[in-house]
Parts: structure tokens; C-alpha cells; sequence
């Protein structure tokens, strides 16, 4: 370009130059002839003059405005993070929504059946909790773990509190606090209520004998035909009441049989349970064989599972049963709900409340036993579970939960997330290793509970795995979302991908014929992905500066068509 | 190319190449207002521009050791705030903004040089500001990076994807649309018909 560009002005005999080619002057863009052309254009014409002047007053007044320093740096940008955390305040509405939708799944799915049921079992709603948790020989229990709980929110608040307030501490004034804490924790500690340990082959209270507190028991064989004023937890071969308990009655054993009275509670998982003797509250017993005696008495309510119930004895409130077997001669006071493969109603049985029995035979009832109402009767039928459109709507209201308890999980624990999902990476390994620790841990804590010094570490292993069963999900979702997706290990694309493996999951797991057995894979490969990531946290370095596992790329992948600088 | 405010810090710099985070550290405290202004400048929303100067930071991070020292950091440094700004635009609103169409080649009125100059006089910075909130992408990026961090033609040309000849135009345009939103409602509005 040798000649500035001119176009005609308001005026008809005079030209001026455009406003791109002046723009251009002042940006200093154009050829040197150019430029000096219009230098000497503007020169001698006023408008061109005027509009060039105003053009380079608007650069300034542009960068003038641009450099301002009209807000500060957010705080969030004071210090650099190594995770970009977004803004997606959006991302709280989607999980109130889950949550809301999670807490209805399981108010729906769990608690109002099993309310329901524990009503039937003579349980009255309002007083369930009260009755179930907060009285009885497992309130013991409840309180200990209370004590735990205490103390472990009291340790969390204190660790929040040195978080919080770290800059201004140093090391030896937050150990000082730190120590301090525990001290004052273990001043107010409340002691423990005296609890009597007995053990041995034979373990006999005698006839005259009273103890004044707990009775913690263990051996082959245990007689209580003294007076124990407390809970009994007895675990044994064979278990004989013939005296006289104040609390409950709670035992693991082949056979265990009532003569005396217990003024609580029997809970009892046995072989065979026999009770010819009284139990002022309730009774719940999971055995193959249970016997109420015709001269047995329960004050209130039945809860019994397993092979054979003969009831010859007096229920006063309700029986709830499943069991291959029942027979019933004897007076229940409340309602029947029996479930199972056949129910017998023989001569001499009374019933005053309602009925029901669901199972494969229809009920035999005599002529002459006294019913409040017939029994109904719903038969049993080994049918493909129907798949209406409700079943798919609560598979979506689950795949909600476990997405909501997938975000919990991953912003809980991002790193722990991530390792879990890399641990499902290696399928063989932690397949079997989810058949391990499926069966053997329940197991284990199972036997760990039936111990005396086992009971915590039992009930904490069942938690643990309980956790494990539930999270199992999440984790295969983890993995197949990064199938799907690619590898992205920041927080919201992760969780992206979580979101998405674990809608894939459960179409999988929906899908009949192979649905539950989809789920059962996925539930031991992601606990065998837990366990795994679990032991490899807690194996020791080998030797500093070596890193125990493979080192991930450095930095993130970015996304495509970015540029960086240019390269 | 001047950058806004900074001179070269070149022994940190050369420290935070080779891994030193202390260095990084005191890099990222002196060039994050800097880049942080220049996003919010760009960027539709302030949460945008905190997380694209947090991005752009990860990303400097990562490229550090890709950066030629015998040229001018600061240079580079917005050349990747521009392209990373201009990528997240693209990613956000590619399907609706008709602004980042090709470049069309429709005549722009010339305005008149005492409206124009007296439109320039009677407004301020902050009018200016809220202003190019309301300008398209394209034409916003390339006032920021024109105006704000000095970059060149060819550097603008890069960035956003057209011809260098076209960014004059596109510069021009932006100004147009930046005076039609000054004189909004205004008998000053001047040119600008597009």
C-alpha cells in the first residue's frame, strides 16, 4: 500500500483518509510510505486531524481502564492450589436434590417396612427406638460406643480447631493443646460400671448366690440357678436358666434352656432354645429348634427365626416368625405374622389378634382352636421378579443415592477415591481379593463378636465391611466411568466419571437373568479394590525416596486443542 | 511488547524451572493480579476469571520448563493467559455467539471526529469497564489483549484465529461496538452500524 486509502468526506471536494487506515497510523501498522502519507494528509485537513487525535485518545483511555485496579485478588487466588476448585454452586442444588431423593429411598425401602414389621413383633412405633436401642442389656453396649463417639467429635473438633487455627500456633503450643485436651478427656471420663467376668468348663451361679452386677460368661457349660441382679451375656455349649435374672439374657449357644425367670429380655442365637420358665419382656431367637413349653411364659412379644417353632407355652402380645416350621397349641395374646413353609394351628391354640401366614402350604387349623379371625393366607410363589415401570423408577432413585454417596466418598477422601479407583484397575487382584474379605471378614467378625476382648474389634471389622459393601459400587463406577471417559484425576471431572460408571453399573446390575449376579461381581471387585488400596496405605516404605508405586505423569492431561504460549 | 507493570524477575523464574517452590510461590503472588485483572477483563463473569487464572497457573506450571528464556516472560506469560482464555471462550459459547463467526467484511460508518472526541472525554474508566462487559467475545479479547497487555498483530492473530490482515479490522469493530454501548441511550452515540 503506497497511497493512504481516501474516501469522500461530508464535504464533496475534499477526501479524507478511512478510519481503519488511521487506526492502523496510530497503531503504527501500516508501511513507512503509508504512514508518511497520512502524516502529511493530516497535516493540513482538520477532520482527519481531529478523528486521529480521538483514536489514539480512545487507545489510551482503553488501556487506561483495562489497568485500573478496580478489585482486589480473590482470596481463593491469594495462594496457588494444586486443584483447580471451581465454582459450581449449581453442584449443591443436584446434591440436595440426591439427598432428599436418598433419604426418601431408604425411609421407603427400609424404615417403614422394617418399622412395620417390628410393630407386628409387638414393638409399638412410637416406643420402637426406646424399646429396641435405649433399654435392655444392648443400652450397655450403646452407651461404651456413645463414650467412643464422644470422644472421637470432642478429637475432630480439637484437629479442626489446630486446622483452623494452625498459622498461629506453633508445634510445641499445638502439642501443648493436643495433650492437654486428651488430659482433660481423661479427667472427665465417666469409669466403667463393674461387670463380673466368669470362666471356665463349668460355670455354675449357685442356688444361694447373688450377684450384684453384670455377668459376663464364657465356657462349656453355664448354670445360673442363683439370682444375677443385671444382664447375663453368656457364650457357651449349653446354657441352663434355672434361677433368677433382673436383666437380660444374651447368648450364643448350642442349647439353651429357661427354667427360672428372667425379668428382661431373651435374645438368644442357638441350636436349640428351651423355655419352660418365664421372660417378663421379650423374646428374640434365630435357632433351629425353639420350644415354648406349655408351662413358658413371655410377658410380651416373639421374634423368632429358624427350622421348628413349637409354641405350647403363653405369648402375651404378638409372635412374629420365619420359620420352615410352626407349630402353635399354646395362647398368644397380640396378632399372628408367620412366614415360612407351614403353620399349624392345633387344638388348644388361642389367638386374639389378627393372622396372617405367608407361605408355600396352605395353614392347618383345628376345629376347636379359638381365633380372633381366620388366617390369611398369601401363598408363597418362586416367580421372576416383575419389572413394571416402578422397579426402573427406584433403580434411578438408587442410582441417585449412589452417586450422592459417591460425592460424599470422593470429597471426603479425594486421594484415598483415586487410589481405590487405580486399585480396581488390576480386575484379577482385587476380584479375589473382594472374595476374601466378602466372606472372611463376616465371618471373622462374627467369631471375633462371640469372643469376650473381640466384641469391639468384631463389631468395628462389620462396620467396616458394611461400609465396604455399600462403597463397592461406587468404586467399579470409578473405573469403568474412566473407561469410558479417559483419566482425569481433578475433582469434578473424577467425579464425572464416577457419575457415569455408576449409571452404567446399574443398567448392568438391572438387567434380568444376569442383573444380580452383575451385582454380585461388582460388589466383590470393588470391596477387593477398597481392601487393596487399604494395604498398600498401610505398607511400609521400603526405603526413603523410593517410591512404592509407579509415578503418575506429571501434571494433567489438557484438554484438546489448547494451546499453551503458543507451543 | 511491554507487559502491564512487571519487569522480568529472571532469577526466579530460572529458580521455579527447576522445581523450586518457594520460587513458584513468589512467581505466582507477583504475576496472579496481573493475569487475574487481564481474565476479568476478558472473561464474562468474575468466577470465570478466578478459575481461568487458576488453570492458566496449573498450566505455567506444567510448560515452565518449555519457556524460552532469552525472550520476554511476561510476553509469554499473557500469550498463554490469551490463548487459555480464548479456548474457554470458544468451549463455552462456540455454538451461540455469532461473534466468532469468520470476520465479515461489511463497511463500518466513519464517525464523526468531534462526537467521537467528545464521547471519549466525557466518559471514565469504569464506564469504559462496564461497557466492555457487554461487547462480544471476540471483540472484547481482542481489546484486552491489544490494550491491555500490549500483544502484537500476530500474536492477536494467533490467539483468536483470523488472519493478521483481519485484525485491524476486528480491533476497529470492537471499538465501534464499544462506543454504540458507551453512547447507549445516548445522543452521542456515534458510528458503529454494523
Amino acid at each position: 500500500m503506497n497511497e493512504p486509502d481516501m474516501k469522500s468526506g461530508k464535504q464533496p471536494n475534499e477526501t479524507h483518509v478511512d478510519e481503519m487506515t488511521l487506526l492502523m497510523y496510530v497503531e503504527r501498522q501500516l508501511d513507512r510510505e503509508v504512514a508518511q502519507g497520512v502524516s502529511l494528509h493530516t497535516q493540513t485537513c482538520t477532520r482527519c486531524m481531529t478523528l486521529l487525535r480521538a483514536l489514539d485518545r480512545e487507545s489510551r483511555l482503553l488501556t487506561r481502564s483495562m489497568l485500573e485496579q478496580d478489585e482486589p485478588l480473590p482470596a481463593r487466588l491469594a495462594e496457588f492450589q494444586e486443584k483447580v476448585k471451581r465454582n459450581m454452586q449449581w453442584i449443591w442444588g443436584v446434591v440436595f436434590g440426591l439427598a432428599v431423593l436418598g433419604v426418601y429411598a431408604l425411609y421407603t425401602e427400609y424404615i417403614v417396612p422394617w418399622e412395620s414389621q417390628f410393630e407386628q413383633a409387638g414393638f409399638g412405633s412410637t416406643n420402637l427406638l426406646n424399646l429396641v436401642v435405649f433399654q435392655g442389656a444392648f443400652w450397655k453396649g450403646w452407651q461404651s460406643m456413645f463414650s467412643l463417639f464422644e470422644v472421637l467429635a470432642v478429637m475432630c473438633m480439637a484437629g479442626f480447631g489446630l486446622f483452623a487455627f494452625r498459622r498461629y500456633l506453633r508445634r510445641g503450643s499445638a502439642l501443648a493443646v493436643l495433650f492437654t485436651g486428651f488430659g482433660l478427656l481423661m479427667a472427665v471420663a465417666t469409669p466403667a460400671s463393674a461387670t463380673e467376668f466368669r470362666k471356665g468348663d463349668t460355670v455354675t451361679v449357685k442356688k444361694d448366690e447373688v450377684i450384684k452386677s453384670d455377668l459376663f460368661v464364657t465356657g462349656e457349660h453355664i448354670r445360673i440357678d442363683g439370682e444375677v441382679d443385671g444382664d447375663v451375656y453368656a457364650f457357651a455349649h449349653q446354657v441352663d436358666v434355672t434361677g433368677h435374672i433382673n436383666g437380660d439374657l444374651i447368648c450364643f449357644a448350642q442349647a439353651v434352656r429357661v427354667s427360672g425367670t428372667i425379668d428382661g429380655n431373651l435374645r438368644a442365637g442357638a441350636n436349640n432354645v428351651s423355655l419352660s420358665g418365664s421372660v417378663e419382656r421379650n423374646v428374640m431367637v434365630w435357632n433351629e429348634t425353639f420350644n415354648l413349653d406349655s408351662s413358658g411364659k413371655i410377658g410380651r412379644s416373639l421374634t423368632g427365626g429358624g427350622e421348628t417353632l413349637t409354641l405350647d407355652g403363653k405369648i402375651g402380645r404378638d409372635f412374629l416368625g420365619y420359620a420352615d416350621s410352626t407349630n402353635i397349641s399354646g395362647f398368644i395374646g397380640g396378632s399372628v405374622r408367620g412366614s415360612g413353609k407351614s403353620l399349624s394351628i392345633a387344638s388348644g391354640a388361642e389367638i386374639d389378634g389378627k393372622a396372617t401366614f405367608k407361605g408355600q402350604r396352605e395353614p392347618s387349623v383345628a376345629s376347636d382352636a379359638k381365633l380372633a379371625s381366620p388366617v390369611e393366607f398369601t401363598k408363597m410363589e418362586h416367580k421372576r421378579e416383575e419389572r413394571t415401570g416402578g422397579y426402573y423408577l427406584w433403580r434411578v432413585i438408587w442410582t441417585g443415592t449412589f452417586i450422592l454417596f459417591g460425592l460424599v466418598l470422593t470429597g471426603l477422601m479425594p486421594k484415598f477415591a483415586l487410589e481405590t479407583v487405580d486399585s480396581a484397575g488390576h480386575i484379577g487382584a482385587s476380584f479375589g481379593l473382594g472374595v476374601l474379605v466378602f466372606f472372611g471378614v463376616a465371618i471373622a467378625s462374627i467369631i471375633a463378636c462371640i469372643t469376650i476382648v473381640g466384641m469391639l474389634v468384631g463389631i468395628s471389622s462389620f462396620m467396616l465391611w458394611l461400609v465396604m459393601l455399600f462403597a463397592a459400587e461406587v468404586v467399579v463406577g470409578g473405573i469403568v466411568g474412566q473407561w469410558i471417559m479417559g483419566r482425569d484425576d481433578d475433582f469434578w471431572p473424577f467425579f464425572l466419571r464416577v457419575v457415569v460408571g455408576i449409571a452404567a453399573v446399574r443398567v448392568v446390575t438391572s438387567l434380568p437373568f444376569i442383573g444380580h449376579w452383575a451385582g454380585f461381581v461388582v460388589t466383590l471387585w470393588g470391596m477387593g479394590a477398597i481392601s487393596l488400596a487399604l494395604y498398600r496405605r498401610l505398607q511400609p516404605t521400603l526405603a526413603p525416596n523410593i517410591p512404592s508405586a509407579p509415578m503418575a505423569p506429571l501434571g494433567n492431561p489438557l484438554p484438546p486443542n489448547t494451546t499453551v504460549g503458543g507451543i | 511488547m511491554s507487559a502491564p507493570g512487571n519487569t522480568e524477575p529472571t532469577d526466579l523464574i530460572a529458580r521455579a524451572r527447576t522445581g523450586d517452590t518457594q520460587a513458584w510461590g513468589d512467581l505466582y503472588r507477583e504475576f496472579a493480579p496481573a493475569i487475574f485483572r487481564f481474565c476479568r477483563r476478558a472473561m464474562p463473569t468474575r468466577e470465570d476469571a478466578e478459575d481461568a487464572t487458576m488453570e492458566i497457573f496449573m498450566k505455567l506450571r506444567d510448560k515452565l520448563i518449555q519457556y524460552d528464556q532469552t525472550r520476554s516472560f511476561t510476553a509469554w506469560l499473557y500469550k498463554v493467559a490469551a490463548n487459555h482464555c480464548w479456548d474457554m471462550l470458544r468451549r463455552k459459547k462456540a455454538r451461540h455467539d455469532k461473534d466468532m463467526d469468520d470476520v465479515d467484511d461489511v463497511a463500518l460508518e466513519c464517525p464523526e471526529p468531534n462526537q467521537l472526541e467528545k464521547l471519549i472525554e466525557e466518559r471514565t474508566s469504569a464506564e469504559v469497564r462496564k461497557a466492555l462487559d457487554t461487547l462480544g467475545m471476540r471483540a472484547r479479547m481482542a481489546l484486552v489483549m491489544r490494550y491491555y497487555s500490549d500483544m502484537s498483530y500476530d500474536e492477536i492473530a494467533d490467539a483468536i484465529g483470523v488472519r493478521r490482515q483481519f485484525v485491524g479490522v476486528v480491533l476497529l469493530r470492537a471499538r465501534h461496538e464499544l462506543r454504540q454501548a458507551l453512547g447507549e441511550n445516548s445522543a452521542l452515540a456515534v458510528g458503529g452500524t454494523r
